[in-house]
C-alpha cells in the first residue's frame, strides 16, 4: 500500500484554500481534519497563521524562501521546493522519527499560503543567496 | 544463560545490595539530597502504570542494546558488591522498588537471595521485578537455573514456537519491555557512556523489533567484560544516570496520552478570534467527547449489528504506518443500510476505503487484518481529487467489535504482528500550494463541478449553518462581546416573570434579604421581567431573560405565544453561568422537566443516529438575556414534542408525594389568606387552601383537609390576582411550578400564580392562560360550589402546623387576663378611632366614618387557654373572635359605657367550639404549645 498521508494533508490544503477563498474563513471541520492529520502542531501553526508570522521573501532572480517567525522571536528559514525548515522539531519528528509529516513552521506555510496572508518581502540577490546559503539572519548593507 | 537475561539480572541486583535497607528504602534515600523520595516514587506509580499499558510493547533489539548498556553499571557495583551502598542510583531505585514491591518480593526470596549470590547475584533481584510488572514471567525468572528460555503460556510473546532461539530471547527481552519501562526503552545503539545527552534522546516507543537477534548476540559476547568493566563507573556516572533515569518515566507519562493532546493543556494564549483559539476550544470540546465515548464504549461492549446510519463498519484488510498514524485499508463489512439521511460518498458502491487512526485511537485499537471495526460519527471522509479513493478522518470514535485474532488458538499479540511502516515520504515532494500554487481556471471548474466539498463531515459540528441546535455549541463558541451569534433551536417550556428589583440583569439570584420585604417591593413598583425557560435538543437549560413587561398581565399573551413551542433564539447574550447549587429554585424547576420526554441528542452525532438514555438532570446552566425579539417561534401552532406541559395534579395526590421537594401545578381554591401588611404583595402573603380532592367526605389516612401556601416576595402576583385575593369572596387560583418543600407550598421565582378560568373547571388540564380576570371573577362562587359549604377543615391535633387551619373544640382552663381588654368602638363602622364629642361627652365622633357615635359598641379582647380532648398536655391558646367571647359571656351586647365586667371564674369550664382557627405558633419544646385565633371564613 502506497503512502497517503502526503496526499492527504495536500487535500487538505486545497480544501483550505478553496473554502477560504469561498467564504473568508476555514470551517470547524477543516480545522478538526487538520488537527486530526498533523497532530497537536496545527494548534501552533494556526497561532503562527493568526499572528501573520510567514513571510515569503522573494529576490529579483526569482529565488523566493519562506520566512518564518516563530514563536521565541527566531525566523526559520524554510525553502519553496522542498520541505525544510532549521528547527529542531523538523529535525526531529519528521526527519529522524518520521512521526511528523510537518513542523509546524512549514504547516504554516502551507496555511499562510492557502488563505493568502502570506507577507511578501522583496530582498536582493545578494541578500537571498546568503539566506539560502545559510548565513546567520543578520544580513548588513 | 542468556547474557541479556544476566544483565537483567546483575541491574535488578541493585536490591539486594542492601538487604537490610529492602524495609526502609525511603529512609535511604532521604540520604540522597539529589533524590526526591516523592518523584522516585512517582517514578515508580507511573512505571506500574505502563507496566500493565505496555503490555504488548515488543522487544526490540534497540532496546536491548539499551539495555545492555543499563546492565553494564549495576553489573559493575555487583562485583564490588556490597561496598556501594551509597551508588544514587541504586539507592534510587531499590527505594522505589520497594515501595511497591519489598512486600512480595523481598519477603519471599530472602532465601534464595543469600543461596545465590554467589552464583548468580543478579537473579533474585530480577524476580521481584516481574512479580509487579509482567507476572507471567516470574516462573521462568526465578526458577529456571539454566536460564533456558520457557515458554509462558500467559506470556505475550508467543512469537513463533519453530524459533527457539528467538524465543527465549524475545521472552526476555519482552519481561524487559515490561520492566524496562523504568528506564529509557530506547537509548542510542552504541552508548558507550550514560551521557544526559544521550538520554534526552529518548522519545522511542521501541518499535523496530525486528532486529532481535543482533543486539542479543552482542550481548551474549559483551557480557563478560561487563562485570568488570563496569565497575569503573565513576559515582559521578551514576548519578547521571540516574537522574535520567528519574526522568524517563515523566516522559513516558506525558506520552501515554488517555485522550488525544494532553499537551494541549499548555495553556497558551492564543490571539482572540484567531484560528488557534477556535482550534483549541474545538479540541478541548473533542477531548472530553472523546473521554466521555470511551468511558461509555467501555461500559457497553455489545457488538449488537449496527444499522444505524453513519456507522461505518468496516473490516480490516492492511494496516500501514504512516507518520505514526496507522492507514487501514478496509472494505465495508456490511453495507450501511438504507435511511442516509446525507448522501456521503461512502453510500457509492465503493468497496474499499481507507481509514487513519491517529496514534491514540490505534494504540487502542490495534487494528489488524481481519478484524471488524466500528467507527461511530463524527468521522469524515476526505475524496482525494483525482484519485478516486476516499480516506475517512477523525475517526476517534472507533470500537474494535471483532478481532480476527481472537478466535485462532494461537493468541497473537498485536505488537508482534505491527503495522509495516510505510518509508518517509520524499521532502521534494511538496503538497501543492508552496510554489505560488493557485487554482487555475481549468480547476475552478471542475471544482465548480463537483460541487461537494472533499472533506465530508458527518456529525462534524456544523459551522456552516447558521442555526445550531445545541446551546452548549452556540454559548461556546461565542466571541469576546458575549454574545451568540447563531441562532439556536430551543423550545420554551416555560414562560414566567420575575420581579425587577432595583438592581439590574440577574439580581434574581442574589438571596433577597427577608429583614427588608417591603422598602422596595417589586411590585410596588409593578416592574416585571419576562424570563423564558428554553431547552435544547441535547437537554440543556438556560434562562432567557427578556426585557421588562409593558403590562404585568401579558405575561399570559407570551405563554401562549412561546411555552411549548419550538422556538430560535436569535441575538442573545450570556449574562451568566449558574450552578444547581447556586440557583437551587431554578434546578427545582429544571429538575420537574427532567427526564425529558424525548430522547435527546448526543453531542457529536447527528439528530437520528444515536440517542441516549438521560442521565442527571444537568448540573448548570446559562442565564441569557435578549430583547422580545430573540424569541421567535419556527411553527407558530405546533407544539414540541420536547416540551413537557406543567402537569395538574390534585392537592391530595401533591400531598401525598414523598418527594422531598418538587414543583408542582395545582387549580385550588383560597379559603383564607393572610397577610403581613395590608396590601397583598407587599410582602410574603400566607394563603390556606384546599379543593375538592381534600374536602371528600371520606378522608384515608392521616390526610390534611387544607394546605398552606406562601406566595414568596419573588413570585409576582399579577394585580388581577391581588385584586381577588383583597376580594372576600374565595377565589379560586392556578398554581403553576410551585415548590412543596416540607409539607408546605411556596411559589416562588419561577411560580406563575393565575386566576383560574371558570371554563377549565370540568378538566384538569394544562391549560395556561386564564381567561380576562373580569370573567373569572365573575363567578368565583360557581367554582368555589364544588366545595362543601363550609368547607371541612382538620381537627386541632399534635401534628397540625402552623400557619394552617383546623377546627377546634375545647373547654376553657384559662384566661390570660394580661391580653383582655374590652374597647369602645363606632357602631356604625366598627372602628376604634372615637374621638370624645366636645358638646355631648356621652357620645363619641367616629373619625373613621365621621357620624355621631350616641351609643358605641364594646369590644373585647379576649384569650384563652383552652384543653382539648384531641391534646394532652399541651397548651392551646385561643385569640377569641367577639361573637366566641359574647356567647361565652354571655352578654347578647355590650350596650351603654359601662363595661360590666366578668368574672374568670364565670368563663373557665365553659365548653367552646367547634371553633374555626388558623394556627400562629407551634412551639413543640419544651412542651407543645399553640397559639391560636379563631377566623371567620
Amino acid at each position: 500500500m502506497r503512502s497517503y498521508l502526503p496526499v492527504v494533508a495536500e487535500q487538505l490544503f486545497k480544501d483550505i484554500q478553496k473554502t477560504y477563498q469561498e467564504t473568508s474563513q476555514i470551517p470547524d471541520d477543516l480545522l478538526i481534519a487538520l488537527k486530526f492529520v498533523f497532530g497537536p502542531s496545527v494548534l501552533q501553526a494556526l497561532d503562527l497563521v493568526d499572528q501573520r508570522s510567514v513571510t515569503c521573501v522573494s529576490s529579483p532572480s526569482g529565488r523566493k524562501v519562506f520566512q518564518v517567525m516563530g514563536g521565541s522571536g527566531r525566523l526559520y528559514t524554510c525553502f519553496m521546493s522542498c520541505h525544510y525548515c532549521p528547527c529542531p522539531a523538523f529535525a526531529y519528528t519528521v526527519l529522524l522519527r518520521n512521526e511528523g509529516l510537518l513542523c509546524k513552521h512549514i504547516l504554516a506555510a502551507y496555511l499562510c499560503q492557502a488563505m493568502g496572508v502570506t507577507q511578501q518581502e522583496s530582498v536582493s540577490d545578494q541578500q537571498m543567496s546568503m539566506l539560502l546559503g545559510g548565513t546567520p539572519t543578520e544580513i548588513k548593507y | 544463560m542468556s547474557a541479556v537475561k544476566r544483565k537483567r539480572y546483575s541491574k535488578d541486583i541493585k536490591c539486594i545490595f542492601f538487604p537490610d535497607d529492602v524495609q526502609n528504602g525511603v529512609k535511604k534515600l532521604g540520604r540522597e539530597p539529589s533524590l526526591s523520595s516523592t518523584s522516585a516514587a512517582k517514578c515508580w506509580e507511573r512505571c506500574g502504570d505502563s507496566f500493565l499499558a505496555i503490555k504488548n510493547l515488543k522487544s526490540s533489539g534497540r532496546k536491548l542494546s539499551a539495555v545492555r548498556k543499563l546492565a553494564q553499571s549495576p553489573a559493575s557495583v555487583l562485583t564490588n558488591g556490597d561496598q556501594c551502598n551509597e551508588d544514587p542510583v541504586h539507592i534510587a531505585w531499590s527505594s522505589s522498588d520497594s515501595d511497591q514491591s519489598d512486600s512480595d518480593s523481598q519477603k519471599q526470596h530472602p532465601p534464595r537471595l543469600v543461596a545465590q549470590h554467589q552464583q548468580r547475584p543478579q537473579r533474585p533481584r530480577r524476580a521481584s521485578a516481574p512479580i509487579q510488572s509482567c507476572s507471567s514471567a516470574l516462573p521462568m525468572l526465578s526458577d529456571d537455573k539454566e536460564g533456558v528460555p520457557v515458554i509462558d503460556a500467559d506470556s505475550d510473546l508467543n512469537d513463533s514456537e519453530g524459533e527457539d532461539e528467538k524465543d527465549g530471547w524475545r521472552q526476555i527481552s519482552d519481561c524487559e519491555s515490561g520492566s524496562s519501562d523504568e528506564k529509557p526503552k530506547d537509548l542510542p545503539p552504541k552508548p558507550a557512556h550514560m551521557t544526559n545527552v544521550e538520554i534526552s534522546g529518548y522519545v522511542s516507543d521501541g518499535e523496530n523489533a525486528d532486529d532481535t537477534m543482533t543486539p542479543s548476540r552482542l550481548d551474549t559476547e559483551s557480557f563478560p567484560q561487563l562485570t568488570g568493566e563496569g565497575s569503573k563507573r565513576s559515582v559521578s556516572d551514576w548519578v547521571r544516570f540516574a537522574q535520567a533515569m528519574l526522568q524517563t518515566p515523566q516522559k513516558q507519562l506525558d506520552r501515554k496520552p488517555k485522550t488525544p493532546e494532553d499537551s494541549a493543556k499548555k495553556r497558551r494564549k492564543f490571539q482572540s478570534g484567531g484560528l488557534a483559539e477556535r482550534l483549541n476550544r474545538l479540541q478541548c470540546r473533542q477531548r472530553s467527547a472523546i473521554s466521555f465515548w470511551r468511558h461509555q464504549s467501555i461500559s457497553d461492549t455489545s457488538t449488537a449489528p449496527v444499522d444505524r446510519p453513519g456507522v461505518l463498519v468496516l473490516e480490516v484488510l492492511e494496516v500501514q504506518e504512516e507518520c505514526s498514524m496507522q492507514l487501514a485499508r478496509c472494505e465495508h463489512h456490511q453495507p450501511p443500510s438504507t435511511g442516509h439521511q446525507h448522501p456521503h460518498p461512502l453510500s457509492a458502491a465503493r468497496a474499499c476505503v481507507l481509514v487513519l487512526f491517529s496514534k491514540e485511537t490505534a494504540a487502542q485499537l490495534m487494528p489488524a487484518p481481519g478484524d471488524i471495526i466500528h467507527i461511530y460519527q463524527p468521522w469524515q471522509s476526505l475524496s482525494i481529487e483525482g484519485d478516486n479513493c476516499t480516506i475517512i478522518l477523525n475517526t476517534h470514535f472507533s470500537q474494535k467489535v471483532y478481532s480476527a485474532s481472537k478466535l485462532d488458538n494461537v493468541s497473537i499479540p498485536r505488537a508482534v504482528l505491527p503495522a509495516e511502516k510505510s518509508l518517509p515520504y520524499s521532502l521534494a515532494k511538496i503538497f501543492g500550494l508552496l510554489e505560488g500554487y493557485n487554482i487555475t481556471e481549468e480547476e475552478e471548474a471542475t471544482a465548480k463541478q463537483v460541487s461537494a466539498p472533499a472533506l465530508f463531515s458527518l456529525g462534524a459540528p456544523g459551522v456552516m449553518s447558521r442555526c445550531r441546535q445545541s446551546l452548549l455549541e452556540a454559548i461556546e463558541s461565542l466571541g469576546q462581546a458575549g454574545s451568540v451569534g447563531q441562532d439556536v433551536e430551543v423550545v420554551v417550556q416555560r414562560v414566567y416573570s420575575i420581579p425587577v428589583s432595583d438592581s439590574p440583569a440577574g439580581s434574581m439570584l442574589k438571596p433577597r434579604v427577608p429583614s427588608k420585604p417591603s422598602s422596595a417591593h417589586p411590585v410596588e413598583k409593578g416592574k416585571t421581567r419576562l424570563c423564558v425557560l428554553v431547552q435544547d435538543g441535547y437537554g440543556m437549560f438556560s434562562v432567557v431573560q427578556l426585557p421588562l413587561l409593558p403590562c404585568e398581565d401579558s405575561l399570559h399573551h407570551y405563554s401562549q405565544k412561546w411555552q411549548g413551542k419550538a422556538c430560535l433564539l436569535r441575538s442573545i447574550k450570556v449574562v451568566q453561568r449558574v450552578t444547581r447549587e447556586r440557583c437551587t429554585r431554578l434546578f427545582s424547576l429544571i429538575d420537574s422537566l427532567w427526564p425529558p420526554v424525548m430522547p435527546l441528542r448526543v453531542h457529536g452525532n447527528t439528530p437520528s443516529s444515536e440517542t441516549r438514555p438521560p442521565g442527571p438532570a444537568p448540573s448548570f446552566c446559562y442565564l441569557l438575556s435578549g430583547q422580545e425579539s430573540s424569541v421567535e417561534p419556527v411553527e407558530e401552532q405546533a407544539v414540541s414534542p420536547l416540551y413537557l406541559p406543567p402537569t395538574k395534579q390534585n392537592l391530595r395526590d401533591i400531598l401525598q408525594s414523598d418527594l422531598k421537594s418538587h414543583r408542582c401545578s395545582f387549580v385550588a381554591t383560597v379559603i383564607y389568606k393572610r397577610m403581613q401588611s395590608s396590601d397583598v404583595g407587599q410582602s410574603e402573603v400566607w394563603l390556606v387552601l384546599t379543593d375538592p380532592s381534600l374536602q371528600e367526605e371520606q378522608l384515608e389516612g392521616p390526610r390534611k383537609r387544607t394546605v398552606a401556601l406562601c406566595v414568596s416576595t419573588s413570585c409576582v402576583l399579577t394585580s388581577s390576582v391581588v385584586k381577588a385575593l383583597n376580594s372576600p369572596a374565595a377565589c379560586r387560583l392556578s398554581f403553576r411550578d410551585a415548590i412543596k418543600e416540607h409539607g408546605v407550598l411556596l411559589c416562588v421565582e419561577q411560580s406563575v400564580v393565575q386566576i383560574h378560568p371558570v371554563e377549565a373547571e370540568s378538566s384538569l388540564e394544562s391549560t395556561d392562560g386564564p381567561e380576562s380576570p373580569s370573567q373569572s371573577l365573575a363567578k368565583p362562587q360557581a367554582q368555589a360550589n364544588a366545595l362543601p359549604q363550609p368547607v371541612r377543615l382538620d381537627p386541632l391535633g399534635p401534628e397540625t402546623k402552623s400557619k394552617s387551619l383546623c377546627t377546634l373544640t375545647g373547654v376553657i382552663v384559662g384566661v390570660d387576663q394580661n391580653t383582655a381588654y374590652s374597647w369602645p368602638a363606632c357602631n356604625h363602622c366598627g372602628s376604634s378611632r372615637l374621638e370624645m364629642s366636645v358638646q355631648r361627652p356621652e357620645t363619641f365622633h367616629c373619625v373613621s366614618c365621621n357620624a355621631l357615635v350616641e351609643k358605641p359598641s364594646m369590644k373585647v379582647q379576649l384569650e384563652v387557654f383552652l384543653s382539648c380532648s384531641s391534646l394532652s398536655n399541651c397548651t392551646v391558646k385561643v385569640k377569641l373572635q367577639q361573637n366566641t367571647i359574647m356567647s361565652i359571656l354571655n352578654i347578647a351586647a355590650f350596650e351603654g359605657n359601662e363595661f360590666p365586667g366578668y368574672e374568670v371564674e364565670n368563663v373557665l369550664g365553659k365548653e367552646v367550639g367547634p371553633l374555626t382557627v388558623y394556627v400562629r405558633v407551634v412551639t413543640r419544646k419544651p412542651a407543645l404549645w399553640i397559639g391560636l385565633e379563631e377566623v371567620c371564613l
